[in-house]
């Protein structure tokens, strides 16, 4: 039978109203199969203004067959076959005669019981009594009160529809109470009106001017554009970001192109579609890379027969360009190393002092990191860029367009004629932007992002802020992953650790938290960083553990370890090995540090392990430092047969102390290099749990 | 068309809905909220309703009467209704109505934009309003303030009438708007705008700023202590004040900022709070 949820509420982000859909999908699939009620599909829709579920579900939930265990048989029914005062108690207690009472075989032998049929009960009943749960337990971002209900939701609810087979299901939530009507758009037809199955619902609905189906609504949106991009010939550069905003922003998508003086296009590309994306949400529309004097904007309205809404859009539009070229020219009146001097007035954060103290830290981060990766062409041009780097934030343009920092300064030192490789920087200093975001494309914006990126969170941690679960103020986790993302896509081999030290050196005194403490933090933050990195690539997790476990000093390092373990998890050789490590850090557990004395190898076998090992470890180290991983597993995988033949014929525990230690010793160089290349410990093997 | 009688388009329907009219607040203000009419109100767990024009002044906004949009000096109208009607974006749908916008024509949006003064614990959810992409109201549910949870919820909804009636009047010049038939905003605020601009920039006195500052908060406290709220929360808008003021002139290093921030913050804060307790014991 068919069921119809449809709350309405006030406008919802786009964000709040997909996860609202996720999770409504999900309630509905548990609920129902923990009612023991039948659902075939279920449906979700919609908008910024509701939330829509359809489902065919059974009439009723399944009848259900229970059984009721009584007392044992042989106390139950005595020798001569009559039943006793437990079967007839038992009997009683369930309403049925004792004759009635089945023997039923169960895993603890026989017993006296019966099985009842339990009739379902019809799904309207259990859905007016779950519905409310369901709703109620939706969860948002953010969550709000209104009027004097303590009840939260994404946004107020206003009218709340739900009929199966028709019928209304009666039941109330947030002090609104079912019913049968829906609302349509919130201009032209504000009113309630009833529906009684989901096709009228949907009919009457697009009548009064609102499309539930966000698919619907896209493609609407899309074959719009492209009839209007047509008479200009030109392509629309999709921003999806954009476009799947508008899908749920709006409930009837009217698609309008206008246009703006050519004037303007005299503004760099960027600035122009911020200033058109920003505030009204509108497509810049660029032709062979360059911008045209056009626009394409999405009104939630199903006409624009008088060009109102294009005209009001376009006077906007004008306004806000003519501000942008206004700061533009503005902006430039003054150089940027004189406006520099304005940085010292800026709080870059209450504890960690200006913007001028940042930059001054952030030209010696850059020229340290130059320095260690051997940078020697582009160590004045960062340290330049590190001067500048910050400067825009004093810039009229990006106060009003808050977004384009970064690019705004680099825009401004290619007018002042900076060298490419100093205005590149300044202007990629931000990326990326996330994890999927593009990163600096030159070396010395890679360097400042780098540098930027770590002193913002070592100060940040230094000031005793963590990151946990949902909160992130500052946006450490992006700001690390963007270090990890550049370093990796820069194949950057540099020691993470020392360059921990380098950045809290720099900060002197500022920090309040003990050093070694920051230090510890930030490693940690970083390990979790790379996992979540790997993981997003799609990495088997035990061999990421792996990798990172066996240190993410070289964070380079650390990805190539991966890549090793995974191109190599398939070898026949890869799960003999990973047992062999897991046996050597067994025995080793728990004991203290030994040396190896050759002239105490008594046994072949240990001689011979001996040997295979230094001959494995000389090859193996000038293999580990050029980050040759893969090559240096299969070495390792060597050594396997001399650790049998080890193990088999010597006694590792051997009373006599002096040998055992030398043996231990033995096993512990073993264990050491093999950290190097990865710790194996972590690695799941089928049938065996991780040692750790 | 003019702003006067945009504004009393406003009165006759807010009073319509049962609002009380209040006048403008006599001290500067940097927005409709931060006048005792809301400050206060929101905070107590009576029902509340008010309309009223306030004068809301931002130094650094100031551009010397040279551009078209921005200005030191705006008017917004400021409206709170507690506990929030549950029809209340209806009624303010119909509010843009009854200024003679032909709703049917044009594009009108909430667009998701909330509200934040985590220095004094609270903050709003809401939107701003969007008509053909000009945004002309912000729409706010107020949530906390000073950490606690407001009791019935005040929605807020905050006009900006110089915007409105650029809309109204169809101008891209903030000076080309008329006040009334006969008085255009230029005739009213060009000098105003240009006069304050020098002063806010360039001549105002940082000494007797800073000392002002000092004096107010000073006396702020002392009217805490004394349980006088209304007179402390005064001192404390004229700290505020004083600070943007600063601002303007560029006065303030980065540790003053904070420091300034916090000691506003901190009267804020307390006055709320001692409010609260006075209006919830018996």
């Amino acid at each position: 039978m068919e069921f119809i949820l449809e709350i309405i509420t006030e406008e919802m982000p786009p964000a709040h109203v997909k996860t609202a859909l996720v999770q409504l999908k999900v309630k509905f699939k548990e609920e129902l199969s923990s009612q023991n009620i039948d659902g075939g599909k279920i449906e979700t829709y919609g908008t910024c203004r509701r939330l829509v579920v359809v489902g065919d579900f059974a009439l009723s939930q399944k009848d259900r067959e229970e059984e009721f265990v009584g007392p044992p048989k042989n106390v139950g029914i005595r020798e001569d076959g009559t039943f006793s005062p437990a079967a007839q108690g038992f009997a009683k207690s369930q309403g049925v005669r004792v004759s009635e009472l089945k023997v039923i075989k169960t895993a603890k032998g026989e017993y006296l019981g019966l099985r009842k049929i339990e009739k379902g009960k019809p799904s309207g009943d259990i859905l007016s009594e779950i519905m409310p749960q369901i709703v109620s337990s939706l969860s948002f971002p953010k969550m709000m009160r209104w009027g004097e209900s303590s009840f939260r939701f994404s946004r107020p609810i206003k009218n709340i529809l739900c009929l199966f087979g028709g019928k209304r299901l009666s039941f109330s939530v947030g002090g609104i109470q079912t019913g049968k009507s829906t609302i349509g758009h919130k201009i032209y037809f504000p009113k309630k009106i009833k529906v009684r199955s989901f096709r009228e619902y949907k009919e009457t609905l697009r009548k009064m001017k609102v499309v539930i189906d966000q698919e619907e609504r896209r493609k609407m949106i899309l074959n719009q554009m492209v009839r209007k991009l047509a008479s200009l010939k030109a392509t629309l550069h999709l921003d999806e970001d954009l476009l799947e905003r508008l899908v749920y922003d709006i409930e009837y998508p009217h698609v309008i192109l206008g246009s703006f003086p050519e004037e303007y296009l005299d503004l760099p590309l960027e600035v122009m579609s911020t200033a058109m994306r920003e505030g009204q949400r509108l497509f810049s529309i660029v032709k062979e890379k360059k911008q045209l004097p056009f626009f394409l904007g999405v009104a939630d309205a199903y006409q624009d027969s008088k060009s109102i809404i294009r005209k009001g859009n376009e006077r906007v539009i004008r306004a806000r360009l003519e501000d942008a070229k206004f700061f533009w020219e503005q902006d430039r009146r003054i150089t940027l190393r004189d406006k520099a001097k304005g940085l010292d007035k800026i709080v870059f954060q209450e504890k960690l002092g200006s913007y001028e103290d940042k930059t001054q830290r952030l030209k010696k981060a850059v020229s340290y990191l130059a320095d260690k990766i051997e940078a020697k062409k582009e160590k004045q041009q960062v340290i330049q860029a590190a001067e500048l780097a910050k400067v825009d934030l004093l810039t009229e343009m990006v106060r009003e367009f808050p977004s384009l920092q970064g690019n705004v300064g680099g825009l401004y030192a290619r007018e002042e004629k900076y060298p490419a490789l100093v205005w590149k920087a300044v202007y990629e200093h931000y990326q990326p932007a996330s994890l999927g975001g593009e990163s600096p494309a030159s070396l010395t914006g890679a360097i400042l992002s780098i540098a930027d990126k770590l002193d913002s969170i070592v100060g940040v941690v230094g000031t005793g802020i963590t990151v946990t679960g949902s909160k992130d103020p500052f946006g450490l986790r992006r700001n690390a992953q963007g270090v990890c993302k550049i370093i990796i896509e820069r194949k950057l081999c540099l020691s993470f650790s020392r360059l921990l030290d380098k950045v809290i050196a720099i900060y002197g005194e500022k920090l309040h938290e003990p050093k070694e403490k920051i230090k510890s933090y930030c490693l940690d933050f970083f390990s979790n960083r790379l996992r979540y990195i790997f993981d997003r690539q799609g990495y088997r997790y035990d061999l990421i553990s792996a990798a990172v476990s066996a240190g993410i000093d070289n964070i380079y390092h650390s990805y190539l370890r991966l890549k090793a373990l995974d191109s190599l998890k398939e070898s026949p050789n890869f799960e003999p090995l990973i047992i062999i490590a897991k046996r050597v850090n067994n025995i080793l557990k728990d004991q203290p540090l030994f040396r190896i004395n050759q002239a105490l190898l008594a046994e072949k076998e240990e001689r011979e392990l001996y040997t295979t090992f230094s001959i494995v470890k000389n090859n193996i180290l000038p293999l580990i430092s050029k980050g040759d991983f893969s090559q240096a597993q299969r070495i390792i995988f060597r050594i396997r047969s001399s650790i049998n033949k080890f193990f088999d014929n010597v006694l590792v525990m051997t009373d006599e102390k002096r040998m055992r230690r030398n043996r231990l010793a033995l096993l512990q160089a073993i264990s050491k290099l093999l950290i190097q290349v990865a710790d194996y410990s972590h690695i799941v093997i089928e049938g065996q749990d991780s040692s750790r | 068309m003019s702003i006067q009688s945009l504004i009393m388009n406003l009165q006759k329907f807010w009073a319509e809905r049962g609002c009380y009219l209040a006048q403008s607040y006599d001290l500067e203000v940097g927005a409709g909220t931060m006048t005792p009419d809301t400050f206060f109100r929101v905070l107590d767990k009576r029902p509340w309703k008010v309309a009223y024009v306030q004068p809301s002044r931002r130094p650094t906004d100031g551009r010397y009467g040279e551009n078209p949009h921005r200005v030191q000096k705006h008017f917004q109208y400021q409206v709170i209704m507690k506990p929030s009607p549950s029809d209340i974006q209806q009624i303010y749908i119909r509010s843009l109505g009854a200024l003679g916008i032909n709703l049917q024509d044009h594009d009108i949006r909430f667009d998701e934009d909330d509200w934040e003064a985590p220095s004094i614990g609270a903050w709003g959810v809401g939107w701003q309003v969007l008509l053909d992409g000009l945004e002309i109201t912000q729409f706010t549910y107020f949530q906390q303030a000073g950490g606690i949870d407001l009791f019935p919820v005040p929605v807020e909804i905050t006009y900006g009438l110089e915007r409105l009636e650029m809309f109204l009047e169809g101008k891209d010049n903030i000076y080309d708007l008329n006040w009334s038939e006969d008085v255009s905003y230029q005739d009213l605020r060009f000098i105003e705008e240009k006069e304050f601009s020098e002063y806010n920039f360039s001549l105002a006195n940082v000494r007797r700023l800073k000392d002002s500052f000092l004096l107010n908060e000073k006396e702020a406290k002392q009217l805490i202590d004394k349980d006088l709220l209304l007179p402390a929360y005064d001192m404390c808008l004229k700290c505020s004040h004083f600070f943007n003021l600063l601002d303007s002139r560029g006065a303030i290093s980065v540790t003053e900022r904070v420091k300034m921030i916090a000691q506003i913050r901190n009267l804020a804060s307390q006055i709320a709070e001692k409010y609260i307790a006075r209006e919830s014991s018996p």
